[in-house]
């Protein structure tokens, strides 16, 4: 993607090299956060149908614009930073949290090697992003000095760091057929059409990650970290104004990032469901499988329960771990016996 | 690609493969029974699984040296020989605690497990031909004898052993570490034979020589040898009293078995530098454990002194570096394995109304309440003092010899005149047991088990010994002369 | 594209190389523990880059993974959790400076002396020369992954092996079964069925009901 980009400006230097890597980040950036304004109006707008509710109507035509303005109203307050708490590591937090939702992206195809960075590791890579995303809620929790806060804090560092393994034996599933850790050539092992897709011969891991994607973004039934009937807002209690929209930004972003992953996964990425459309863009498909992915998460949101704290602990260790560390045993067994799906 | 398709033969390290795999099922069988049960059931399946590979061990004797997975594991006659003690004492330390374990609320199943599990790693420690697999075995071994110690977690002694011994033990880890880092980076070679090969064509660096430094420390430290010997008497006596019975006989036999596996084995041609570094840690080891050891008057800690001394005989034989030193190592080491399970055996019997006691005058007047048992004790004290006629004498014998026979004349008159000291005080424990005011008499033994190994004990380190120690002879040359090929 | 890109790398390594020192020293002086861990995050978390830049992207991945993400997060739960007036324990600490000093400078010294003496001699790059393939040939994952199951497959294993010792021992020394605890039992509550639950009564007027308790619980 950089260099597609700096071969466009048909001259060579390094401040143009510098400049391709930065106008193909925010070719990544803008786009996403813009999707991130609409993914917050799209989430009330389900949550509201299925309450048969009406949501966010009034700003914009449908309400289309309510994002930005609370967007709006947020970065016009005043910053409070509590007497008590640890000033840096206060304000470091937010911006933790948003940078890594943001830096994810780089290794998410948009098409065969468009990327911000292909890497070998890619998928290594997201895993190891989203493992430090704990850090910006641990940091807030502790550093906003506040009881609540920091309840919040540790319940969603246990929460992650649990959920976390399974995710990584899902991973291990896929890969032990693909071969590879690169995104693209996860998507390009599913090239093809609908019937090549992953989640065929995937789906009980399928399901185990997006279960556990749900928890490692905090997102309902697992929102334990934020649970306001016990714990007001949990890490975010003391925040307000721009440090508060950092952190819902980043987690919208990861959520965005986690439904991307999904549909890079499980649901061939880019690649159209027939052959015969083909002529629509890759990015197009990804964003629509995304967006598949988001309305799941979001109708879970509506009608699910929240978890209360140790069943979510019991779900994650002695649920999902042996279950995941079997399908990784059941899908190489598979992939050694050369059964044709699998391998 | 593939780069080494060959599966390593399996077949030489079966007896650990066994053990390894029978770990998993014990701790399967364990947590799947009934919490009452779990503890007995485990036990004897453990019991039964050390004594299987000891088993598939012996099928192995008389075979050839051979190596595996890259020449990281060996198996020799050597290995055989110390690995067949080292289930034996752990064997019967397991055995003897069951009834310690059920008074003292600790009787979990992770227990025999954990012994287990110790146990493979001291198989793997004897058996290594590498200084990655030395390390695993170590830490194996190390990490289980860690909790092991700190198992009965409510009482403060217990935890405090455990603590004491993993930061401790951690910190010769490092030194271990540092002093293999130092012997690669001088060598470029972490493989035993590798090694011998390289350091024997000419002068050794000075850096292997810092490196062999470190090793030895973090070795001694290992074996408990002075000067790194001051977790022992703490371990010891924190311990729970099975704990420590098991810490005085298997991983002692198993560490002098690596010091000595990796002394021979990767620096045989270093004689001369490693020499002069173990006879020290021999003549302090004894001295500590001969002067030490007279102001105690707590029986564990006597016996943590009393170990610390009998590392420091069994490293003459070692320090001797003939094959004739390293039998008599041996031979002292399966001696040493007896008297110290019987004599633990004995602590583990001393108990009155209101639980364990542990003082030496506790058993003040034991031949007048309860004679068998003071003279079984007699017997080990004898044995430790190594007063001719039992068996201790004969290990002694066999090292003095070796030593002076390689020139080291000095090393065997200290020896000689410390074990002279030494013998007081097990004298002294023998004086109380006939000479003082009886004590109130003991409770009814610890068990059959217990009462058992005391009997066969005592037995085999009294002068019956004459007729088993020609066979141990045979066989501790034997398993020498495969270490040195 | 020949444009220059090799200053890239060699900046990135600066920069990680002077994070890394940098946070490690802080680490050590920082004074309040939480601040400690963080900074060796930051340790971690740039040594993890300089990995990438070796070319080991795989075992950097690893580092954030591993350590990073889950040791590190431990740490920092312990740390925060733990009521301990770190102050206090600092105090006192200062006059063991001189022996820590001599250590330090014994084993620098030891350092030097050695680092200057070390040659590499023939023996020891013939030694040296590891079954390793070539990174031309394969990818760094799987190369580690070629040792790893092959040569390195006893240590592996016994690896594996001390981390099972330390989940037992961690068990057993933490895990406390209490009693009196009601636990949810949730096959029960699965299994539990509407005619388990209630009874439809039908209460003609004027008699009432009388229950019966625990029948039906």
């Amino acid at each position: 993607m950089v260099d597609a980009i700096y071969s466009l400006f048909g001259t060579e230097g390094p401040f143009l090299y510098l400049t391709a890597i930065v106008l193909s980040i925010l070719a990544v950036v803008l786009p996403l956060l813009i999707a991130v304004a609409f993914a917050v109006y799209f989430d009330r707008k389900i949550w509201a149908a299925v309450q048969m509710r009406r949501g966010p109507n009034v700003v914009g035509p449908f309400g289309l614009l309510q994002s930005f303005a609370d967007g709006l109203k947020l970065f016009l307050k005043e910053t409070i930073i509590p007497a008590g708490a640890n000033k840096a590591i206060f304000l470091i937090a937010p911006m933790l949290t948003f940078t890594l939702a943001l830096i994810s992206w780089a290794v998410i195809p948009f098409e065969a090697r468009v990327a911000i960075a292909d890497l070998n590791v890619g998928i290594l890579y997201i895993l190891a992003i989203s493992s430090l995303g704990v850090y910006g809620i641990i940091m807030s929790g502790w550093a906003s000095n506040s009881r609540y806060a920091f309840l919040g804090g540790l319940r969603s560092a246990a929460q992650m760091v649990s959920y976390e393994v399974s995710i990584g034996f899902v991973l291990v599933c896929v890969l032990v057929k693909v071969g590879s850790l690169n995104m693209t050539d996860i998507v390009l092992a599913q090239e093809g059409g609908i019937w090549n897709w992953h989640f065929i011969p995937y789906l009980p891991v399928y399901v185990i990650f997006f279960i556990s994607a749900l928890a490692e973004t905090n997102r309902p039934p697992f929102d334990l970290p934020e649970a306001e009937a016990e714990l007001v807002a949990g890490y975010q209690v003391e925040y307000s104004s721009m440090a508060f929209a950092l952190f819902f930004l980043g987690e919208y972003a990861n959520i965005l990032l986690m439904s991307a992953v999904m549909a890079i996964l499980f649901l061939g990425g880019w690649d159209a469901p027939l052959p015969i459309l083909d002529f629509i863009p890759g990015w197009i498909w990804l964003l629509v499988k995304t967006a598949f992915g988001f309305w799941l998460i979001a109708m879970v949101k509506a009608f699910v329960p929240r978890y209360r704290y140790d069943q979510l602990m019991r779900l994650g260790w002695k649920v999902f771990l042996p279950l995941s560390l079997f399908f990784v045993v059941l899908y190489s067994g598979l992939k050694v016996a050369g059964v044709p799906l699998f391998s | 690609m593939v780069f080494n398709e060959v599966i390593p033969n399996l077949g030489i390290a079966l007896p650990e493969i066994v053990m390894a795999v029978g770990a998993l099922a014990l701790l399967m069988v364990g947590v799947f029974s009934t919490a009452d049960k779990a503890y007995r059931l485990v036990t004897n399946l453990a019991a039964a699984l050390l004594l299987l590979t000891a088993i598939l061990l012996i099928t192995q004797v008389g075979g050839e040296r051979q190596v595996t997975f890259g020449g990281m594991f060996v198996s020799d006659g050597f290995a055989i020989f110390t690995k067949i003690l080292v289930l034996i004492g752990s064997g019967i330390s397991l055995l003897m605690a069951e009834r310690f374990l059920k008074e003292h609320n600790v009787a979990k199943f992770e227990y025999p497990v954990l012994v287990v599990l110790a146990t493979l790693g001291m198989m793997a420690m004897i058996s290594a031909n590498n200084f990655l697999s030395l390390y695993i075995g170590l830490e194996l071994q190390s990490l289980a004898l860690y909790v092991l110690a700190s198992i009965n977690r409510d009482r403060n002694r217990s935890t405090e052993a455990g603590l004491k011994y993993f930061v401790l033990g951690a910190l010769s880890s490092g030194m271990l570490l540092f002093g293999i880092s130092y012997i690669y980076g001088f060598a470029g070679s972490i493989e035993f034979d590798v090694l011998a090969e390289t350091l024997a064509s000419g002068e050794a660096s000075v850096g292997v020589i810092v490196g062999l430094v470190f090793l030895i420390a973090a070795l001694a430290f290992k074996i408990s040898a002075v000067p790194f010997h001051m977790w022992t008497p703490d371990v010891y006596e924190g311990a729970p009293t099975p704990v420590t019975a098991f810490f005085a006989s298997a991983p002692k036999v198993a560490a002098l078995a690596l010091f000595v596996r990796v002394m021979i084995g990767a620096f045989p041609d270093m004689l001369h530098e490693w020499q002069q570094v173990v006879i020290f840690i021999s003549i302090a080891s004894m001295f500590v454990g001969a002067f030490l050891a007279l102001v105690q008057t707590n029986i564990k800690r006597l016996m943590a002194y009393s170990s610390i001394g009998h590392v420091g005989f069994a490293l003459v034989g070692l320090a001797a570096g003939t094959q004739e030193g390293i039998t008599a190592l041996l031979i002292y080491v399966a001696i040493y394995l007896t008297m110290t399970l019987g004599a633990f055996g004995a602590i583990l019997s001393m108990r009155r109304g209101d639980g364990m006691v542990e003082s030496i005058h506790d058993l003040a007047g034991l031949s007048r309440t309860n004679l068998p048992m003071a003279l079984a004790i007699a017997t080990f004290m004898f044995s430790l003092a190594g007063i001719p006629l039992l068996a201790g004498f004969f290990g002694k014998w066999e090292v003095f010899k070796a030593a002076v026979n390689a020139d080291l004349v000095p090393l065997a008159i200290i020896g000689v005149l410390t074990s002279v000291v030494g013998a007081f005080y097990y004298l002294r424990v023998i004086k109380i047991m006939f000479f003082d005011d009886p004590a109130p008499a003991f409770e009814g033994g610890a068990g059959r088990t217990v009462s058992l190994v005391i009997g066969v004990t005592a037995i085999v380190n009294s002068p019956v010994s004459f007729l088993l120690i020609s066979p141990l002879t045979v066989a501790a040359a034997w398993a020498a002369g495969s270490l040195l090929y | 594209m020949d444009f220059p890109v090799e200053i890239l790398p060699a900046l990135a390594f600066y920069m990680f190389a002077a994070i890394t020192v940098a946070s490690g020293f802080l680490v050590i002086f920082a004074k309040n523990p939480v601040h400690s861990v963080l900074w060796l995050i930051l340790a971690f978390f740039s040594a993890a880059g300089l990995f990438v830049l070796m070319g080991a992207e795989f075992l950097a991945m690893l580092l954030v993974i591993v350590y990073v993400g889950a040791v590190a997060v431990l740490f920092l739960f312990v740390v925060m959790m733990l009521d301990i007036n770190f102050e206090e324990l600092r105090e006192g600490a200062l006059d063991y400076i001189p022996i820590g000093a001599l250590i330090g400078l014994i084993l620098l010294a030891e350092l030097v002396t050695l680092g200057s003496a070390w040659v590499v001699g023939e023996d020891i790059t013939r030694n040296a020369a590891a079954p390793m393939p070539s990174v031309a040939e394969v990818h760094n994952t799987e190369a580690i992954g070629q040792i790893l199951y092959t040569d390195y497959i006893y240590a592996f294993q016994g690896a594996g092996l001390v981390l099972l010792v330390a989940m037992i021992g961690a068990i057993v020394l933490t895990h406390r079964t209490r009693t009196g605890v009601r636990r949810q039992n949730i096959s029960a509550q699965v299994s539990r069925r509407p005619e388990d639950a209630f009874e439809l009564v039908n209460v003609k007027s004027g008699e009432g009901v009388s229950l019966t308790p625990g029948k039906k619980g």
